[in-house]
């Protein structure tokens, strides 16, 4: 148990009896305080913290908490972000609660409104849900959402998806990690220890929806905190102290909260900070960490639209000739590197790449465990119909065709994960059917400009399938600007980070944008004009691979860089995006002081990967298999 | 688990294993926290908390103290002495015994060349009182130099000058407990939130539990000026013209507490006579506060049952610094609030000993707040030491910033700087840097070895930190309170008391002079000359400051012997009438006529330069800046700056521009907000090559403390924004 002091100070310890209001049984979101009954299996059980078996006493264990944030009290002092790190033992670059602010006004009726936030053990966590390894569990003791850095692979889908930058994913250990309600404190009766150090009697804690005492307010918002509708958070806010009607950012976002006159909410709008001058940044474009969702995502829809083609010659009569014809084993085997190299891509940009194999763990909740299964699906299918491919008997036959319909299935389920998991609520630039649209095109596109390259070169390119091949990436194109046409009016019109992302794409990245923009129109041009003429021309047939694969490329690349989540504001340098980065290109990260490290690459740690296999009992491999199913 | 798992994981929560919590006092600001120091079965320190039932601090420490374990083993620390004939030669390490010993003989030498005030000593808020009193016997006792004094003229000066001018004494009257008693309270160009996270936090539990109106004068809009009830944005450096025009108020309309202006004061016509210049339509004019403002404000103030005054270098660093603590004193003074409970002028001080090196260091006197220019203190001590009475000078010698000046003039040829860094903290740096490459000989005594001044150095003395040593420091309440060593210096590196030690013997070559080898009989020593004294501290000694988490002075040897437990708190200075410290027992209303010789912006030089501290970082940063933990919310300088003129400039957030003043540059990077003006910029002073650059730090005609606060500068926007990402990082090799 954690050691508590005979002498704790009175505003250490926790006082839910002491408030005068009436505790409620439901909270505002309808789900009921009390997160299991006394006859449940799970009441009164040991939350074995380091081994300790012990039973804490705390009379309120079975309650959902949460943390309470007077606002007007706030001075960001840092004490709370300096305690918590204290107890966890984190380096400066990781932190489980941070101090941002926003501020509205003119000199010298100005103000800054200073938010401490951590992780808020939403009733609906996200994170928990997206996890694609469950390192995530809500616990029935105090309804604390903790996270299993021993379990987590790095992948950081948990860091987009929750709206309050609550999940930390650390760059040198390669996982994350994240707020543990300091439970071994509340063990014992204790606040945890942000709250213990609050030097402006800004931060508290217990039971969610009780108001502390001399407090006057439990309300869910206040300018700069996310909408409350993604996760039900339980934080409780007071705000007393009226702000200004707008209330902007100071870290690099171009976002500020925009009081609305009727219902008096802060909105997200856009701030357009850095002027409307037009560049190109194209290192950034292309130089991104997530090089490696472009590489797998790019060639990973190609490849499915390639083999669905393949397959469809059913009803598409000219692509059964492709079949049938000898560019079929080129072109699985073209599938199957492109394939190789796009999960490859994936799984190295894990910080724990070794333990990629718990990424199917979570299929009950995790869209990205479903994306990955679909996926593998599909892998072994396209192995397993390729490899039969080479032989030529009835069995053979059968077993390609199963394998074709295992691939089959897991194009389906894989690609609609693979759109699916980027719906995410809180990045209102994916949160979008263009989301869909631009990974269908590219299906579309890349796979028919494949198919119909090889049979180019292998001189099977027969007029009917050039045609065929020409309208399907024809199509595709078509599906690229409809998407992108109504992609941005839905950003343009939004009050949402979405708007500040299309300002970043159209300013900061405005030459590249306008570059993709045009070379779409030279694709669609050079497509259109073939399909009229039934054009096989080779020198048109580059152009148009270029053009098209110009476009995925630009195209993926922004979809990846001007994504702004809706997420909690930042100061000037810490926890701001703009100076992380600055850090990073000077050499500033350099400076271990300095609280930004390098973005870096994790090995495949193979001796690890060995250890967990001959170290996990058989019964221990089967329990977890079965567990991928039941949760 | 409600849902995630079928089957519960344990939980792995960061445990430190600490099997032993030892006692200190937080060696950061003046506010004096009580701290314990969780230290592991390896004897090593893994973490600090507040001490739960310190009246203090109750509890509590601010992120400079939660992360105060990690100084033992911080980048820079110096861990061997080292010699070299020149600066600029390369350092050649040594031995304790040959670089005293060469310390000494230069010493001598330059003494006996250009005359025994030719070698000065420069010492600091950072020691402990033992070390400071050590120090002071060395150097007046022995050494003989008038030209001693403490960094503590950059910060506390002109306090110690103010109340020395009115209650003629130093020694803030006040304590934190009269937050809890005040029912009006005035901080000026004090940020309380940002500069004493903690006396902040004592002032808003007294708040939350009474509620008391809080006025706060300041140029900016600082956390403490955006919760108060009035926020005075005032021109930068008229702060006596406010403080006149609210006493012409106060006197006008008949406010004042006529019984105890009376029974406690001497010069009301006087002061009567020169604030009737200051009609508050004609004081608006010059400070910027509207005349109904100045009313009310006063009204609100002189009608407080208890009304108390804060002030830290807003007030202190300013050519009338000492004018400004006067004026505080002056009003104080004409309501009755010196010495009762919520009525005070409390100077919220600077750094964690700043008190100790006021009362003990001997750097402006004697110790204990004796004069050199009293002739029976001169007697008492010297009889006290058994030294010749008239080795000790008749007159206090020059202060620091004057000294530099001296070194400058060639009159100066030896330095001997004790934990303080000149080169990032005095005002206008190349021309201390000019005056550093002069001087004949340097011994630079710190903790660290990468103190920007060690360049200049012929002699590095490696030194303990904080809690590698043992002894008292003194709080802005008056409290003495404790530090046991926690920590032994790194490789060679010794306590400063041993240092001093060890040179004293070098220079008592007949030994006549005593010098305990162990803090807690110099404490006692100390304890044995207070007796009778303003600072009493008779009834104390290590244990009992333990105990009690610290005791405010005084506490007598008759108060221990009658079983008088020292209070918790709430001590006050001159809570009887007629008990100030001139001979007469009144204190003084001093009539202050404001001239305003500041740097003021005009053409060439458009924008006001305001320089100040933030949370996170400790003065030179030497500290907080390897702490990374506290370093990373402002790792690189920045500068404050008004949205309208940033625009007007081309400026954009985050752009590194360059501010030029009379003296230099400066490289910082930009923060568009409306905190300030817009003919004012902000710069955390903490940089080093950055604010004091530019900073010209025109002197105090009383306390000799510079104008940190009131320069004028030019802003020039950076095309080649890369060059000067380059050229800020250089800057951040220190």
């Amino acid at each position: 148990m954690f050691p508590k002091r005979h002498n704790e100070p009175g505003y250490a310890l926790l006082s839910d009896a002491l408030n005068a209001t009436p505790a409620k049984t439901v909270n505002r979101y309808g789900t009921p305080i009390q997160t299991v009954k006394a006859d449940d299996k799970r009441y009164n059980q040991s939350l074995n913290i380091n081994n300790d078996q012990g039973i804490g006493e705390n009379p309120d264990r079975y309650k959902q908490h949460g943390f309470y944030f007077n606002a007007d009290n706030c001075i960001a002092c840092h004490a709370c972000e300096a305690a918590c790190s204290e107890k966890n033992d984190n380096p400066a670059h990781i932190a489980f609660r941070s101090v941002g602010f926003v501020e509205g006004g003119t000199y010298p009726a100005y103000q800054r409104l200073n938010i401490s936030m951590a992780c808020n053990h939403c009733d609906d966590p996200v994170c928990l849900k997206g996890c694609p390894t469950r390192a995530y569990t809500k616990f029935a003791e105090y309804g604390a959402v903790l996270q299993d850095p021993d379990i987590c692979f790095g992948c950081g889908y948990c860091t987009w998806v929750c709206p309050y930058n609550a999940p930390q994913l650390d760059p040198v250990k390669g996982q994350v990690s994240k707020c543990n309600m300091c439970v071994d404190r509340l063990e014992v009766g204790l606040k945890p220890a942000c709250v213990a150090a609050c030097l402006g009697n800004a931060l508290d804690f217990g039971v969610t929806e009780n108001i502390p005492q001399n407090r006057s307010q439990a309300k869910a918002e206040i300018p700069g905190f996310p909408r409350t509708d993604i996760t039900h958070p339980n934080i409780r806010f007071q705000q007393t102290r009226t702000s200004q009607r707008d209330m902007t950012r100071v870290d690099q976002a171009d976002v500020k909260y925009h009081r609305d006159e009727i219902s008096g909410q802060y909105k997200p709008v856009l701030d357009p900070k850095h002027g409307k001058q037009r560049t190109w940044n194209l290192n950034k474009l292309l130089g991104s960490h997530e090089n490696a969702h472009i590489a797998f995502t790019l060639s990973v829809q190609t490849v499915m639209g390639a083999f669905l083609m393949l397959l469809s010659g059913v009803w598409l009569a000219p692509l059964a000739t492709l079949k049938s014809g000898p560019a079929l084993l080129p072109a699985l085997g073209l599938m199957l590197l492109m394939m190789g190299f796009g999960l490859f891509k994936l799984n190295m940009h894990l910080g724990k790449p070794h333990r990629f194999y718990r990424g199917f763990y979570n299929l009950r909740h995790s869209p990205v465990s479903r994306e990955i299964a679909g996926v593998s699906a599909f892998f072994g299918g396209l192995l397993g119909y390729s490899f039969f491919a080479l032989f030529d008997s009835t069995v053979a036959q059968l077993l390609q065709n199963l394998f074709g319909l295992l691939a089959l299935t897991g194009a389906v389920l894989g690609g609609y994960f693979m759109y699916k998991l980027y719906r995410i609520e809180a990045r209102p630039f994916w949160n979008h059917w263009y989301t869909g649209a631009t990974f269908a095109a590219t299906a579309l596109v890349l796979g028919a400009l494949l198919l119909a390259l090889l049979a180019l070169l292998l001189n099977a390119l027969t007029p009917a399938l050039n045609t065929t091949l020409l309208l399907l990436i024809s199509a595709g194109l078509v599906l690229e600007t409809v998407g992108l046409l109504g992609h941005a009016r839905s950003l343009q019109a939004a009050a949402s980070e979405g708007a500040a992302s299309f300002y970043q794409q159209t300013t900061f990245y405005g030459k590249a944008y306008w570059s993709r923009n045009l070379l779409l129109a030279l694709a669609l041009l050079i497509a259109g004009s073939m399909l009229f003429f039934n054009s096989h021309n080779s020198i048109a047939y580059g152009l148009l691979a270029v053009s098209a694969i110009a476009v995925n490329i630009l195209s993926r690349s922004l979809f990846y860089v001007v994504v702004i989540p809706t997420t909690m504001p930042g100061a000037f340098f810490w926890k701001n995006a703009g100076f992380v980065e600055h850090a990073r290109e000077t050499g500033l990260a350099d400076m271990p002081q300095l609280g930004v490290v390098y973005e870096r690459h994790h090995a495949f740690k193979l001796d690890e990967l060995w250890e967990t296999i001959t170290t996990t009992s058989m019964k221990q491999k089967l329990d977890q298999l079965r567990r991928v199913f039941s949760g | 688990m409600l849902f995630g798992r079928t089957s519960k994981n344990p939980i792995k929560i960061a445990d430190k294993a600490v099997v032993e919590w030892k006692y200190a006092t937080c060696g950061y600001c003046s506010t004096g926290c009580s701290i314990e120091v969780g230290l592991n079965n390896a004897g090593k320190a893994v973490s600090s908390r507040g001490v739960a039932d310190a009246d203090v601090n109750r509890g509590k420490l601010c992120l400079k103290g939660i992360f105060e374990h990690e100084l033992f083993d911080s980048a820079g620390r110096g861990k061997v002495p080292k010699y070299r004939k020149h600066w600029h030669d390369e350092w050649k390490t040594s031995d304790w015994d040959s670089t005293l010993d060469t310390t000494h003989d230069e010493i001598r030498r330059i003494q006996q060349t250009y005359g025994r005030d030719a070698f000065a000593i420069i010492s600091t808020g950072q020691l402990l009182t033992e070390e400071f009193y050590t120090l002071g016997k060395l150097t007046r006792g022995l050494i003989g130099t008038n030209n001693y004094d403490g960094n503590t003229t950059l910060c506390m000066a002109s306090a110690v000058s103010g109340y020395k001018r009115s209650f003629g004494s130093d020694g803030p009257p006040g304590c934190y407990e009269d937050f809890e008693h005040t029912d009006c309270l005035i901080a000026w160009g004090s940020n309380l939130p940002e500069q004493h996270p903690i006396i902040y936090w004592r002032m808003k539990e007294a708040q939350e539990k009474r509620g008391f109106p809080l006025i706060v004068v300041d140029p900016r809009v600082t956390m403490l000026a955006q919760f108060a009830d009035i926020h005075l944005p005032i021109t930068p450096g008229t702060d006596v013209v406010l403080q006149n025009s609210m006493m012409y108020v106060i006197l006008d309309e008949g406010l004042q507490d006529t019984r105890y202006i009376e029974a406690n004061t001497n010069g009301l016509e006087e002061l009567r006579a020169e604030v009737s210049h200051y009609d508050p339509t004609t004081a608006a004019k010059i400070c910027g506060i509207d005349e109904d403002t100045i009313r009310s404000v006063a009204r609100l103030y002189a009608n407080a049952e208890a009304a108390m005054q804060i002030w830290t270098m807003g007030i202190n660093q300013s050519t009338h610094g000492s004018d400004g603590v006067v004026g505080i004193n002056n009003l104080s003074l004409l309501c009755g609030n010196i010495g009762k409970p919520g009525g005070t002028s409390l100077s919220i001080t600077g750094q964690c000993n700043a008190m100790g090196t006021r009362e003990w260091s001997s750097c402006s006197g004697l110790p204990n707040y004796r004069q050199l220019e009293n002739a029976q203190d001169r007697k008492d001590i010297s009889e006290f030491w058994n030294i010749d009475e008239d080795f000790l000078p008749q007159k206090r010698g020059m202060f620091q910033t004057d000294i530099y000046h001296a070194i400058e003039a060639g009159l100066i040829k030896g330095l001997w700087l004790i934990a303080t860094n000149p080169l990032s903290s005095l005002p206008n740096s190349e021309r201390v840097r000019r005056a550093m490459q002069k001087l004949e000989f340097c011994v630079v005594q710190d903790c660290y070895e990468d103190t920007e001044s060690a360049q200049y150095a012929n002699v590095f003395l490696p030194a303990g930190t904080w809690a590698e040593k043992e002894g008292v420091m003194t709080n802005t309440e008056r409290r003495i309170n404790l530090i046991n060593p926690i920590a032994t210096p790194p490789g060679d590196a010794k306590a400063d008391l041993w240092v001093f030690n060890q040179m004293a013997k070098r220079f008592n070559t007949d030994g006549k002079v005593s010098f305990p080898d162990k803090a807690a009989d110099i404490f006692l020593e100390m304890a044995s000359i207070s007796k009778g004294r303003l600072a009493d501290i008779s009834g104390m000694s290590h244990a009992l400051l333990e105990q009690h988490r610290g005791i405010q002075w005084p506490y007598t040897e008759q108060q221990l012997n009658d079983k008088q437990p020292p209070p918790q708190g709430g001590k006050r200075l001159y809570t009887e009438d007629g008990t100030f410290r001139y001979a007469d027992g009144r204190a003084k209303l001093i009539p202050l006529p404001f001239i305003d010789n500041n740097e003021v912006p005009d053409e060439k030089f458009p924008i006001w330069l305001n320089t100040g501290r933030l949370i996170e970082h400790w003065h030179g940063r030497t500290k907080t800046g390897k702490i990374g933990n506290n370093n990373k919310y402002s790792p690189i300088p920045f500068v404050e700056i008004n949205p309208d003129l940033a625009a007007e400039l081309g400026i954009q957030r985050g752009e590194y521009i360059r501010l030029v003043s009379r003296r230099s540059d400066a490289v910082v990077m930009a923060t568009p907000t409306h905190r300030v003006p817009k003919n004012m910029v902000f710069l955390p002073f903490h940089f080093h090559d950055c604010a004091n650059r530019l900073t010209l730090g025109l002197l105090d005609p009383h306390s000799r403390q510079p104008a940190f606060k009131q320069s004028a500068i030019r802003i020039e926007s950076l095309a080649d924004q890369k060059a000067a990402a380059r050229l800020s990082m250089e800057m951040r090799s220190f």
